[in-house]
């Protein structure tokens, strides 16, 4: 047999050949001291061409993960798109909820003029409702309307305070009462904030699945803005007949991490309470055709100054109800994404 | 298959343009493509795709001279290593310049082999006989050897 040549050593060291050759080969070399001797400086050659390719080597990093490559072109893709989009949907938004209040307030302010009839007025939109709901009601109302037409609200706000007080026999701050009407729960018309934004688009503003409670009907998703964060959807669930919580999930923008990293944790959660507080007030409105007295005195205010978090995936969850604390906290272990 | 082949796409990378980060995102691009595309074979299509953006890395590379500049800049950044990390860094350098005596198909066929790649796989890729690889093995290796020693032979010379 002829004696082995380079190739074919090299390949038979790489474990590159085929088994029948390779048996082929280690007879050969069993009986060739030549062959042997080469054999033996090639492996040694081998050996030390790989170490010379280890020297240069990448330094050892951790594996980075495997959606972050194809993600991100997608991401600036989306904000190149989305940011004039969002800018076009806030308007439009801005605009509806402008002509949806206007309509109602337009109708309030004819009937209004004289002078405590507001009250009276608000409840005529509504059906089988006491007198007592309508002039709770009548501070929310007007909280709400103050963004557009601040100088007529302000005027207006002075007179009904007197008539709530009448109305509600424990004048309970406000606070209490926007707390109070959360707890009733009672299913509302179709807020206007919805605009057909439904948890598929949810997920595409998230970039991930939402997250609801399992088996809780969902009543409302729609979409929010917040300081510091790129995206926030509120998904409304049922929990029972009488309550209603709010999931709000967060994504962090990805420009501003740093900065919200960096703030204090008060910081960051001012804004946040802020906000709820708002929501609260802006559902009290069609929340209240429910029996108010009746409830006041079981429920206490809801009064969370730091809701539980919990974050899944890249989003931050926190719910909000009129539940205890805890069991909004257990509420929070049983969130699960919705999967398309 | 991810994580089994972006180490050796990075490996294979950075022989290729010898920065860690521009290794790591050349491998991020061409598991994003790869995404786009679904090739049949993707690790094959990897390392083609890889060594093609590497090849159009390093002629736009060679065309702004911005680059270059950056690239001369970089070992500033390690400017307080340790002497340690300097020999290393010098071994990096030697192995670079005995890589870069080797044949293009030379360099190409050792440094496939090194991140991984079967005979078959490189023959694939290279268009070369699957039974030619051996011998194609052999010569690169036995080249880099030499290219190596006689650069670190010739720098002590140099250094007197």
């Amino acid at each position: 047999m002829s004696h082995v040549d380079e190739g074919t050593l090299h390949a038979y060291l790489d474990g590159e050949l085929p088994p029948a050759e390779a048996r082929g080969i280690d007879a050969h070399l069993a009986q060739c001291l030549a062959c042997r001797g080469r054999f033996d400086e090639e492996r040694a050659l081998i050996t030390r061409a790989g170490e010379l390719l280890a020297l240069a080597a990448p330094p050892d990093r951790e594996l980075p993960p495997f959606r972050a490559g194809d993600v991100r072109p997608l991401k600036r893709l989306w904000w190149q798109v989305r940011l004039p989009l969002a800018w076009a949907a806030t308007v439009v938004l801005a605009l509806g909820i402008g002509t949806y209040l206007g309509s109602g307030s337009a109708a309030y302010r004819e009937s209004a003029a004289p002078a405590l009839a507001p009250p009276i007025a608000s409840v005529a939109t509504q059906e089988d409702q006491s007198r007592e709901v309508a002039a709770a009601d009548t501070p929310a109302r007007l909280t709400y309307q103050r963004s557009r037409a601040e100088p007529r609200v302000a005027k207006r706000a002075a007179s009904p305070p007197p008539a709530s007080a009448t109305a509600v026999p424990q004048a309970a701050p406000e606070v209490d009462r926007v707390g109070l009407r959360g707890a009733l729960a009672a299913p509302p018309p179709a807020p206007a904030a919805t605009f057909g934004f439904t948890l598929d688009s949810a997920r595409a503003v998230l970039g991930q699945d939402p997250v609801v409670v399992p088996g809780a009907p969902i009543r409302a998703v729609r979409r929010d803005r917040m300081m510091g964060y790129a995206a926030v959807v509120v998904i409304e669930q049922q929990v029972d007949s009488s309550s209603v919580i709010e999931l709000v999930e967060r994504r962090a923008a990805t420009a501003n991490l740093d900065a919200v990293v960096v703030t204090s944790a008060g910081e960051t959660r001012a804004p946040d309470s802020v906000t709820q507080l708002k929501e609260e007030r802006r559902k009290a409105e069609p929340r209240a055709d429910a029996p108010a007295a009746r409830l006041n005195a079981r429920v206490a205010p809801v009064d969370a100054p730091s809701p539980p978090l919990r974050r899944v995936g890249n989003l931050e969850i926190h719910i909000s109800g009129p539940l205890p604390a805890d069991s909004l906290r257990k509420l929070l272990q049983l969130v699960q994404p919705v999967k398309p | 298959m991810y994580r089994t082949t972006y180490r050796a796409l990075v490996r294979f990378l950075y022989r290729k343009v010898w920065n860690a980060e521009r290794a790591e995102d050349l491998a991020q691009e061409a598991f994003a493509r790869a995404l786009i595309h679904k090739p049949d074979n993707a690790r094959g299509w990897l390392f083609i795709v890889a060594a093609n953006m590497a090849r159009d890395d390093a002629r736009r590379a060679a065309r702004e001279r911005r680059h270059l500049t950056l690239l001369t800049a970089e070992p500033q950044e390690s400017a307080s290593a340790t002497d340690e990390a300097l020999e290393v860094e010098s071994d990096r350098a030697r192995v670079q310049a005995a890589l870069d005596e080797l044949s293009p198909r030379d360099r190409e066929v050792l440094l496939l082999w090194d991140s991984g790649l079967s005979y078959e796989e490189i023959a694939a890729q290279t268009g070369l006989a699957r039974g030619a690889i051996g011998t194609t093995l052999s010569r690169a290796r036995r080249r880099l050897v030499h290219a190596y020693q006689a650069g670190k032979a010739g720098e002590h010379v140099a250094r007197g």
